[in-house]
């Protein structure tokens, strides 16, 4: 299959300008500006049914369409502030096909009329964000960048904006507030970003990958886009797969059809190292509840919602591989201490919810716990439940909740016992 | 008549005999002050202010048995703890503790308002006064000596020793 | 009343304003939605999730399109949302009560549960909102909580308990919105966020105390209330701020001391609601300069001069002697009386000094005149500097607000970010110009002028409202001499056309009858637009203390007996008074409430060179009292009983918190016993049977009783009741919000007339000489104020501010050692370069400097000294 977003796997030197644009790069800038209004460009994204590959997986062309017609500046964030465990995917993509995101971002800045775009790009990847600024600045020397763009009048800026190092800024309130300057919190909503945004000003929050799609769509038209993937979830995903397989990597496959986690855990990743049988698969980093490798679960074909039964969604598709020797009490200790350590501290429930549950499982880890505490740590997480601003909080339930119904035999172990590791 | 006479002379015996039942019966007096009667459990005397075993004292002049006082007998005033005179384990102690005795029920309510177990009524009950002012139990009368062995309060302790608000309820080592 | 909706709470409809707040519209139906972070006066911030409830909205049904009540899945926050028609919410089911609970408990995880020694603990709404709707236990481990700073200092007046604090950030955001200091804010995050300062000093602020108000558990602490008393113990006597001409309304919290020899004192200072005053907030001056009032230094018996030496003498002694000095000096006898007076002894003093046929009566500080346009002309009855916003206008001309009347500072500032234009005209740029729409830069002394300029620039049609005053047309064409440029027009058009003006007309740099002539240009400007008689319009007199409205209101004020009523003869003004003082013309001067030797070098200078006999009627043997014949200890605010007139006109009524301190006396007393002897009649038998006297002498304060100013109204937001949720410890107003008397202007047919205001001459200095400006600061080595050791550190070192530009041409840089020659009078101090001091004026701070400095602007040569090493 020919890749849409990790190109450089058939094209080599994608990254470089020239190889981009002897490719069709910018084809979809151009076809944009030239051949469209703005408003056909949201139509056309939305009717590809492009969905955000942030977690959310909210159709981008209707986030795009709510952005006020009248309201000037309005602004378009591209969200690079790639921080959910085992997520590395729009590092990839920003490191090998740079342009096409700045294509995306520009793209999209036209459809709303935006006059800058500001890609927040976490702190750990400064390398990527100078690399990034260099190739603006050739995007710039071309003239996709800047003042009067390819000729149509239209102004945009694209500017880079590094993190310091905050999970919690991943989310696109607290991202917003971040570049704005002040403390990364989320904020309350309403006001929705595309009305107030950036500067309380309409913007757009789109991940890296979403963005990404844009170009291909806009070249190839949304029909062409719709027939990759399946119903409502079309195109192709970026899978990033890591933990007990003998080949982690990201994978993009299309949606639906025979991708299935079978195919991506043995298939793609060539199966579990030392022949260990698969116990559990996180599909989503520390966010999503987790699934138990049943083979139901493993059959069935991946789709925004396949999941639903099990409570659980495929969100930016960070799929960690869990063999029968991980304790999954452990994996969930290590995650609710992620989000303990990253929580913002704004609400309560999610400040002394995931610094009380963190605290519960270091009595479990040093041995001290009883079963009642195992109860009281669902309970616990149940009650932060739907009461959070933003969904760090609601997120840090599914470790605890999802683990403890899926594999109670773990966390009984632990009682009285402790030391939670991997075997 | 002889009758008569027979039956005064048995009522006559009935009332010695039930006096000579009494003479010979345990009193039911006692030969106070030489001695003293058992004192029910819940006998509740005179107050007294606890310390810990280390000799620091148990109150923190947080006045919730003033305040649960239904007879407004008791006094405080707080004062803050430095390592250089400290009174009690916590942040706080009472500078000024008085009970007026004349007031005092003994209902037991500030016993059952301390939430560090400081004041309790003990068994003491000969109060008298020749003056109404002295009715009034200052802290020193109230409070008890330090255990054996054990420093007066206040005392200077090194400095960090004590940095909790209050003392956590068991005895602070 | 604005617009109304319908919602529905638990099931019962009611009808709200529309785009109310939720919750406060839940509190009007007499449901109380529990909150934390949400406060009135803050908005919300949506962080406790304490409010969540369930939340329905009318929606449209797309297949039957019809209007129905579509429920949220989750809780909402009521914090968040607005009231509109058909809302619905639930307040009592099981969810919102477990989510309730849920929520406390997480709270109470890490809170430490100290509330024994919680200076809060009482009047703690995390306390009250636990017994609502708490759980009884909690199920954390007690060894899982985390440990943290205790009484952790932010400032030197407010501590920091870091494991009570909730991270509510109502102090940060009181900060922000309210004080407009931004000094306190977050560090960290999650679990380990605390609350920090990010100021030097530590939380600089002047509205500090406040937060701790509002903090709705206990971990801001003010220092003077550490340990002091449980608010239960504690009675609240309502008093009135006796620092500045706001009048905030206080609460003294007493309580019996038995380390104070059983007497009762006074624990702290709360603020008291009234919402056309202070709202619920007051300033660190007034919160914490109380410590005067025990000051061992007060004193306590009456001084009388023997053989050179101030010695203790009776009360009789005393009086006997000031009433023989007094009948002997005939009517050569003068007076001179602070603000912090009370109406009462204001009114005593000037009956008791006109009684013997004298009228010389000057209030102090003489620099603010102008009482008798403020009763014409001032803010209209009702006036709430709150309703002022977007199509209103506020001037503020020749103050520095923030130093001289903070909270009037505060609303100004809120005012204008309501959407008022404010527009500050002063000789230099004050704290309120970051706030102005419009910032006017006019010189010292020009003030009159640049009024005048103002409206005589404004074309015929925008004066209509005033054309058929008497005296305006000459107004109008007297101010027509004056230019006026593109900044002053477009001014003076915003004023014209705004809905509601309110002029604060201050008095910094101008003499008495200066400030005389711009409360007339102010009052012109504003009667010629229509901002008259009304409320929301009008002037408002910055005095330079408490009661100096009062003041001028008892007729101290050498033009007009009491109740501005005319006199026969003219008294002599302040500078005269003295004047006849060093020429033995006055053989008595009474100087009650005022220092003016401190203060004042030429006061000094007549005091020490006169034969005459000085009677002092003060709390401390002030710079003054050493110098006098007879020293009469009076009692302080709050161990008597009076009424203060604000600036807005707002008679208020303070209360004895406390007993008086030894021999000392209320000062109305002691003036009616010297008038006793003197034949004036018996003294009243309380301050409230003075007040009465005053009724039916004043016209304007007819009417005016301990009755009518006990009156209170329902404040809205409610603060302070059972709750608690709101005002922390705030207080509800039971004792009265005072009454506000008329002006001339808001009656029928009433003789109203202005007059031309006329400018005075704009001080030229000669050759290397320089304009001296004597300005205020909120903190001072006032004698009173001083005594507060608590605040020494907040007041700054003497110095006297200076343009860099000019720095650099006199050779000086900061710190340096400078002296100025006024009047033969040498003043040294160190110099502070600043910008915001215009170029050829040098600023003197009234009362920091080591000895007296000008109490009017005056020009003299500066002198370098030396240079001081740092």
């Amino acid at each position: 299959m020919t890749h849409i977003l990790l190109r450089e796997l058939d094209i080599p030197d994608i990254g470089k300008m020239e190889v981009y644009l002897a490719n069709g790069g910018y084809d979809g800038l151009k076809k944009a500006l030239s051949d469209h209004q703005p408003d056909d460009v949201i139509n056309i994204v939305r009717e590809s049914g492009l969905r955000g590959r942030g977690g959310a997986g909210f159709p981008a062309g209707v986030k795009w369409s709510f952005v006020p017609k009248d309201v000037f500046p309005k602004y378009v964030c591209v969200n690079a502030d790639e921080s959910e465990p085992g997520t590395f995917k729009d590092r990839q993509l920003m490191e090998n096909n740079p342009h096409q995101l700045i294509e995306g971002a520009l793209i999209c800045a036209y459809a709303i009329q935006a006059s800058a775009v500001y890609i927040y790009i976490r702190g750990e990847y400064w390398d990527i964000a100078d690399h990034l600024d260099r190739k603006i600045a050739e995007a710039r020397k071309k003239g996709f960048i800047g003042k009067n763009i390819l000729k149509s009048g239209w102004d945009c800026e694209v500017y880079t904006h590094r993190g310091a190092g905050a999970y919690i800024c991943g989310e696109e309130t607290a991202l917003l507030e971040s570049l704005e300057g002040k403390r990364g919190q989320p904020r309350l909503r309403p006001p929705f970003p595309a009305s107030e945004g950036l500067y309380a000003k309409p913007t757009v929050i789109n991940n890296v990958e979403t963005l990404s799609n844009v170009p291909y769509i806009l070249v190839n038209g949304a029909d062409a886009y719709r027939e990759i993937g399946e119903g409502d979830s079309p195109g192709t995903k970026i899978f990033c797969l890591s933990g007990c397989v003998n080949k982690p990597g990201n994978y993009e496959l299309p949606f639906g059809g025979e991708t299935t986690f079978r195919k991506l855990i043995f298939e793609m990743g060539g199966g579990i190292p030392d022949g260990k049988q698969i116990k559990a698969i996180l599909p989503a980093g520390a966010s999503a509840a987790i699934l138990p490798a049943t083979d139901e679960v493993l059959d069935t074909p991946i789709v925004y919602g396949a999941f639903r039964a099990w409570g659980t969604d495929i969100g930016s598709a960070s799929v960690i591989v869990l063999d029968e020797m991980v304790d999954i009490a452990w994996a969930a200790k290590k995650m609710i201490n992620f989000f303990s350590h990253e929580s913002c501290g704004q609400c309560t429930p999610c400040r002394e919810g995931t610094y009380w549950l963190s605290r519960l499982y270091k009595r479990m880890d040093s041995g001290q716990a009883d079963a009642g505490d195992i109860q009281t740590m669902d309970a616990v997480a149940a009650q932060m439940e739907g009461k959070c601003i933003c969904a760090l909080g609601e997120f840090a339930v599914n470790p605890v909740r999802a683990t403890i119904k899926h594999f109670p035999e773990d966390y009984e172990r632990a009682v009285g016992n402790g030391r939670l590791s991997r075997r | 008549m002889i009758k008569e006479a027979f039956g005064k002379g048995v009522a006559i015996l009935e009332g010695l005999g039930t006096v000579f039942k009494h003479v010979f019966e345990k009193p039911v007096t006692v030969q106070f002050p030489e001695e003293f009667k058992p004192f029910a459990e819940r006998f509740k005397g005179r107050h007294e202010l606890k310390r810990y075993e280390n000799g620091l004292e148990k109150c923190i002049g947080c006045a919730l048995c003033a305040a649960a006082c239904p007879a407004d007998a008791i006094w405080v005033e707080a004062e803050e703890n430095t390592d250089e005179e400290r009174y009690s384990p916590g942040e706080r102690y009472a500078k000024t503790y008085e009970i007026n005795m004349l007031r005092c029920i003994f209902c037991g309510y500030c016993e059952d308002a301390c939430p560090t177990e400081a004041i309790v009524l003990e068994k003491h009950y000969e109060l008298s006064f020749t003056d109404r002012r002295d009715a009034i139990y200052t802290k020193e009368m109230l409070l008890v000596p330090p255990p054996e062995g054990q420093e007066d309060t206040p005392r200077k302790v090194e400095p960090g020793s004590f940095d909790r608000s209050i003392p956590v309820m068991e005895d602070p080592k | 009343m604005a617009d109304t909706v319908k919602i529905t709470i638990d099931d019962i409809e009611h009808e709200v304003p529309a785009g109310m707040n939720l919750i406060d519209a839940a509190k009007l139906c007499g449901v109380d939605i529990p909150v934390f972070c949400y406060h009135p006066k803050l908005g919300h911030d949506g962080n406790c999730r304490m409010c969540l409830v369930e939340l329905g909205l009318p929606r449209k049904n797309r297949e039957t399109g019809e209007m129905e009540l579509a429920w949220f899945p989750k809780l909402e926050t009521a914090c968040t949302q607005k009231t509109c028609e058909g809302m619905a919410i639930r307040t009592t089911t099981e969810r919102v009560t477990d989510a309730r609970r849920a929520v406390l408990e997480f709270l109470l995880s890490s809170h430490p549960l100290d509330c024994p020694i919680c200076d809060k603990g009482g009047e703690c709404p995390l306390q009250n909102l636990t017994m609502a709707h708490g759980p009884g236990t909690s199920r954390m481990y007690w060894e899982d909580r985390m440990h943290l700073g205790k009484h952790v200092a932010l400032g030197e007046l407010i501590f920091l308990d870091q494991e009570r604090c909730i991270h509510c950030a109502r102090c940060i955001r009181f900060q922000e919105k309210i004080a407009l200091d931004p000094v306190l804010g977050f560090d960290m995050r999650g679990r380990k966020q605390q609350i920090v300062t990010s100021s030097t000093p530590g939380f600089n602020s002047i509205f500090s105390g406040n937060t701790t108000d509002i903090c709705p558990v206990g971990a801001l602490t003010t220092a003077d209330f550490r340990f002091n008393a449980r608010p239960w113990e504690m009675v609240q006597v309502a008093t009135i701020c006796s620092h500045c001409p706001v009048g905030c309304n206080m609460s003294f919290d007493t309580r019996t001391d038995r380390l104070a020899g059983g007497r009762t004192t006074i624990r702290r200072v709360m603020p008291r609601q009234n919402e056309a005053v202070n709202e619920i907030w007051i300033c660190d001056k007034g919160r914490f300069a109380r410590h005067y009032m025990e000051h061992e230094e007060r004193l306590t018996t009456p001084l009388v001069r023997k053989g050179g030496m101030l010695v203790e003498a009776t009360w009789e002694e005393a009086i006997r002697e000031v009433a023989a000095q007094l009948k002997a000096a005939g009517p050569n006898i003068g007076a001179v009386a602070g603000g912090r007076l009370s109406n009462e002894d204001l009114y005593a003093l000037q009956k008791l000094i006109r009684g013997q046929g004298s009228g010389d009566l000057s209030a102090y500080l003489p620099n603010a005149t102008g009482g008798e346009i403020a009763a014409r002309f001032g803010v209209g009855v009702g006036t709430n500097l709150k309703y002022l916003g977007a199509g209103d206008a506020i001037v503020v001309v020749a103050s520095d607000l923030h130093e001289e009347a903070p909270i009037w500072w505060l609303r100004a500032a809120a005012a204008a970010r309501r959407g008022a234009e404010l527009i500050v005209i002063s000789g230099r740029e004050t704290r309120l110009d970051v706030e102005a729409s419009q910032s006017i830069r006019c010189a010292y002394g020009a003030e009159v002028a640049t009024l005048n300029a103002m409206l005589g620039s404004l074309p015929k049609t925008a004066v209509k409202a005033g054309e058929s005053l008497d005296g305006m047309a000459e107004a109008i064409v007297h101010a027509k001499e004056f230019t006026a440029d593109a900044a002053l027009k477009a001014a003076a058009k915003t004023i014209a056309g705004a809905g509601n003006a309110v002029i604060f007309v201050g008095s910094e740099g101008l003499t008495g009858e200066a400030s005389r002539e711009l409360a007339q240009a102010s009052a012109n400007l504003l009667a010629a637009t229509g901002h008259v008689g009304r409320a929301n319009n009008g002037l408002i007199i910055v005095w330079p203390s408490a009661n100096g409205q009062g003041a001028a209101d008892m007729g101290f004020d050498p033009g007009f007996g009491p109740g501005y009523q005319p006199v026969d003869k003219p008294g002599r003004s302040y500078g005269d008074i003295f004047a006849a003082l060093a020429d033995d013309v006055i053989k008595v001067l009474v100087i009650a409430g005022a220092d003016p030797v401190y203060d004042d070098l030429t006061a000094e200078e007549s005091i020490r060179k006169t034969k005459g006999f000085i009677v002092v009627q003060e709390m401390f043997l002030t710079e003054t009292a050493k110098l006098a014949d007879v020293v009469l200890p009076v009692q302080s605010a709050a161990e008597c009983e009076g009424t203060y007139t604000s600036g807005e006109r707002r008679v208020q009524r303070f209360y004895p918190a406390v007993e008086p301190l030894g021999e000392s006396l209320p000062a109305w007393l002691i003036t009616q016993r010297i008038g006793e002897v003197l034949g004036q009649g018996a003294p009243s038998v309380s301050a409230a049977v003075l007040l009465a006297e005053i009724g039916r002498n004043v016209p304007q304060y007819a009417g005016i009783t301990c009755q009518t100013l006990a009156k209170v109204e329902e404040q809205f937001p409610d603060v302070g009741g059972e709750d608690l949720y709101y005002g922390g410890t705030s207080f509800q107003n039971v004792r009265g919000l005072g009454v506000q008397w008329p002006t001339l202007a808001e009656q029928v047919d009433a003789p109203l007339s202005v007059a031309p205001a006329q400018a005075g001459e704009v001080l030229e200095p000669a050759d290397g000489e320089m304009i001296v400006v004597p300005v205020t600061l909120v903190y001072d080595t006032e004698a009173l104020f001083f005594k507060t050791q608590l605040l020494h550190q907040r007041v700054p070192l003497p110095h006297i501010g200076l343009n860099p530009a000019d720095a650099g041409r006199l050779d000086m840089v900061d710190g340096d050692l400078v002296s100025l020659t006024i009047d033969d009078h040498r003043v040294a101090a160190a110099a502070y370069l600043d910008e915001r001091v215009p170029s050829g004026v040098v600023t003197i701070p009234r009362r920091l400097q080591t000895q007296g400095a000008p109490l009017f602007a005056t020009t003299a040569p500066v002198v370098k000294l030396e240079k001081v090493e740092a």
